[in-house]
């Protein structure tokens, strides 16, 4: 192509849309459990004894329904694998640097990520045991878990 | 639990609002920095090929490259037109239009009929617009290098 | 040219309940009852399927790369799948894919899930970023135009037009009355087609509240198997006898002498010997966005001249019951969770060959049917289904 490159130049622009996501029946089972009783609820498949976190309607194996088998686990679980985030962008639970990490709560067959608050970051490390703290407020999603932190 | 709060179902409610760049590239850039700088409309075509409006690189149909370059318009004929009742977000912002408001198709002078202009029209009474009906761009005086430099089309009084 | 090297058949379907508001389910669990009821139909199990393709519209839920979590309930686990997303024929699109997956030789069964969740996300915005940023998303307004109408009532006079819109949209009502699955059954009465016509809320031009495809949840899945399983299966299938796929650039603005709809029939038809589309398909699930969409695109599919089309409607030779069936599910009109949508109208075509569509099976026997696909610029996806199997290396290009 022989064009005049400086003809070329950048329009600034925006995406605006609303939307709205639904947890349905057992997602909000799942969430209202950790917002109003500061409970961690899981399912249990009966055929191979899998329990799942966060819950799911179906085994993605066998097709087989969970959704009746409800099971508590931690508050208490152990960090699996952590990362440290130190850089800055609109969209952050909190002021980096901070630690996300997999969290495999007792009881559970897979971790979960969450927040650990552990004060310095080179105290982290893989196996530590960790506890769920609680939203004093009602918050609608995962972070109805705060954060989790080390118990000594 | 009780069963009130098994019945409660969670719904998260946002509005997803992401920046963005895009870039022009050369033939499109052209075409704005055309409305930014001189208030011309300018079209493209491949030799001996139907005009393209907005220009673009290739013309699909053909697939030769879109070389000539043609100042079309200001002035023009209205080829089809919507009038929208609907209310919709506007993409770009969120904010909902206002409405009615009329979207039309002009062929400009000089564009032949293969590439419609698609615009706003500004008309005092809806229900008299009609196809065939000569237009005329009207530029913004504050012009920035997008299509809103065209304010919008307005009909031409018959003399 | 064009050849199959091997048959491919539909042998069962599956679809979710389809409503204006699912907020009882997630997106997976959704789709879950759709694969479920499929692998029913079909008389299989999960363990037997080799791949899974998923489809829905980019930007509806604002969810990036749904395929990949939705695989907890699609079925896809520890399988090959791919996600397939081409606009408002994304449905079959998938069903083109599973058809050339299957007839390559490369998979022995493929299972096709399209899904739309259209209350979680803003449909017209959502389609309105399809625009090019530059020049046409601070003017489209989704898929909403009038000026298909317009043109109907330039053509044929506001009266006569006015009146075969809506009367197209009252058959596609009685028709969803007979669907249980349908989304919207409204009920219409065909004494007050003039007052609907004239009451009904506008929302561009002449294209009011009442002609336009309703905005659904939903999803629907469909299990394509070789000739081999299909026939170990014993239930008689739908064979998969061609498809075609019509594309054209990405301005809405440039009208070419044939539409999409007209260039896709007629390599369909001369492919396949089908010299006279009203006598020799039964049945025809279009994509239909809005009755004044559908009763144009009628004499474009069935390469019509004239008025023929309007006199199709008019005679009620469209209905369930007439000499050319039209949507007897109900159409899109009924029904519309996009990313589904065409998928359901391979679906539906494949139960009535397959004579398993229940309160809407056509009456009279159906040997061929067509199912077609809209989406993006105008651009047109059919698909030829057959009682009889197909002669293989048929089929070359004219």
């Amino acid at each position: 192509m022989n064009h005049d490159q400086q003809s070329c130049f950048v329009i600034e622009g925006r995406m605006a849309l609303p939307y709205q996501y639904f947890a349905g029946a057992v997602g909000s089972r799942f969430i209202v459990a950790l917002r109003d009783d500061k409970k961690i609820l899981a399912v249990r498949g009966a055929k191979n004894g899998t329990t799942f976190l966060p819950p799911r309607q179906t085994c993605e194996r066998t097709f087989e329904s969970l959704e009746d088998n409800w099971v508590e686990v931690g508050p208490d679980g152990t960090v699996t694998g952590f990362t440290v985030i130190r850089y800055r962008e609109p969209y952050q639970p909190q002021e980096p640097p901070y630690v996300l990490a997999l969290i495999r709560l007792d009881g559970a067959d897979a971790p979960i990520v969450h927040l650990v608050e552990c004060g310095e970051v080179a105290s982290m490390r893989v196996g530590m045991r960790v506890r769920a703290v609680f939203a004093d407020d009602p918050v609608d999603n995962i972070l109805a878990i705060r954060h989790f932190t080390e118990v000594k | 639990m009780p069963d009130d709060k098994k019945a409660e179902l969670i719904v998260s409610r946002q509005v997803l609002s992401i920046p963005q760049r895009f870039a022009t590239g050369p033939i499109m850039g052209r075409f704005l920095a055309e409305l930014l700088d001189n208030r011309r409309i300018m079209a493209v075509r491949a030799p001996g090929s139907r005009c393209l409006l907005p220009p673009r690189e290739v013309d699909a149909v053909t697939m030769q490259e879109a070389v000539e370059w043609v100042e079309v318009g200001p002035e023009g004929t209205i080829r089809d037109f919507d009038v929208v009742y609907y209310a919709s977000p506007d993409p770009l912002t969120g904010e909902t239009r206002d409405v009615p408001y009329i979207i039309c198709w002009v062929d400009l002078d000089g564009a032949g009929e293969g590439a419609p202009l698609w615009h706003l029209l500004d008309a005092p009474d809806p229900g008299k617009v009609r196809c065939g009906m000569r237009v005329r761009a009207v530029f913004n005086d504050e012009r920035c290098g997008c299509m809103e430099d065209i304010r919008h089309f307005e009909i031409i009084e018959e003399t | 040219m064009k050849r199959k090297r091997r048959n491919v058949a539909v042998i069962g379907s599956g679809m979710s309940h389809f409503s204006s508001h699912r907020e009882e389910v997630n997106q997976p669990e959704m789709i879950h009852e759709a694969v479920v009821e499929a692998l029913d139909d079909a008389g299989m199990t999960l363990d037997e399927v080799d791949c899974v393709l998923h489809g829905n519209m980019e930007l509806f839920e604002m969810v990036h790369q749904p395929d990949m979590w939705h695989a907890i309930a699609s079925g896809v686990w520890g399988k090959s799948g791919l996600r397939l997303t081409t606009g408002g024929t994304t449905g079959i699109t998938l069903a083109c894919a599973a058809d050339n997956l299957v007839a390559s030789g490369l998979h022995d069964v493929v299972l096709a899930i399209g899904f739309e969740k259209l209350q979680e996300g803003h449909t017209t915005g959502g389609i309105t970023n399809m625009a090019d940023p530059l020049w046409g998303r601070s003017i489209q307004t989704g898929a909403l135009t009038g000026t298909t109408a317009q043109a109907v009532i330039d053509e044929f006079g506001e009266e006569r037009a006015k009146h075969a819109a809506m009367k197209m949209r009252i058959i596609m009502d009685e028709h969803a009355m007979l669907n249980e699955k349908a989304h919207r059954r409204l009920g219409l009465d065909r004494q007050f087609i003039k007052e609907m016509a004239d009451n009904s809320p506008p929302l561009v031009g002449e294209l009011r509240m009442l002609h336009m495809c309703s905005q659904s949840d939903g999803a629907c899945a469909v299990v394509f198997a070789s000739e081999e399983k299909a026939e170990a299966l014993g239930a008689a299938p739908a064979w998969v006898v061609d498809h075609e796929t019509v594309h054209r650039e990405e301005t809405l603005m440039f009208s070419p002498e044939k539409t999409t709809m007209r260039v896709a029939a007629e390599r369909m038809f001369t492919r396949n010997g089908i010299t006279d589309p009203r006598r020799d398909i039964d049945v025809f699930e279009m994509y239909d966005p809005s009755a004044w969409w559908g009763l144009d695109w009628l004499r474009e599919f069935l390469l019509l001249e004239g008025d023929e089309h309007l006199k199709m409607v008019e005679n009620d030779e469209i209905r369930i019951d007439g000499a050319f069936p039209l949507n007897p599910s109900g159409g899109v009109q009924a029904s519309n969770p996009i990313g589904a949508t065409a998928l359901v109208r391979v679906a539906e075509a494949a139960m009535q060959v397959r004579g398993v569509a229940g309160g809407h099976q056509v009456p009279k026997p159906v040997r061929r049917a067509l199912a077609s696909g809209f989406g993006g610029t105008l651009w047109t996806v059919l698909m030829l289904l057959s009682r009889e199997k197909p002669v293989l290396g048929g089929h070359c290009d004219a």
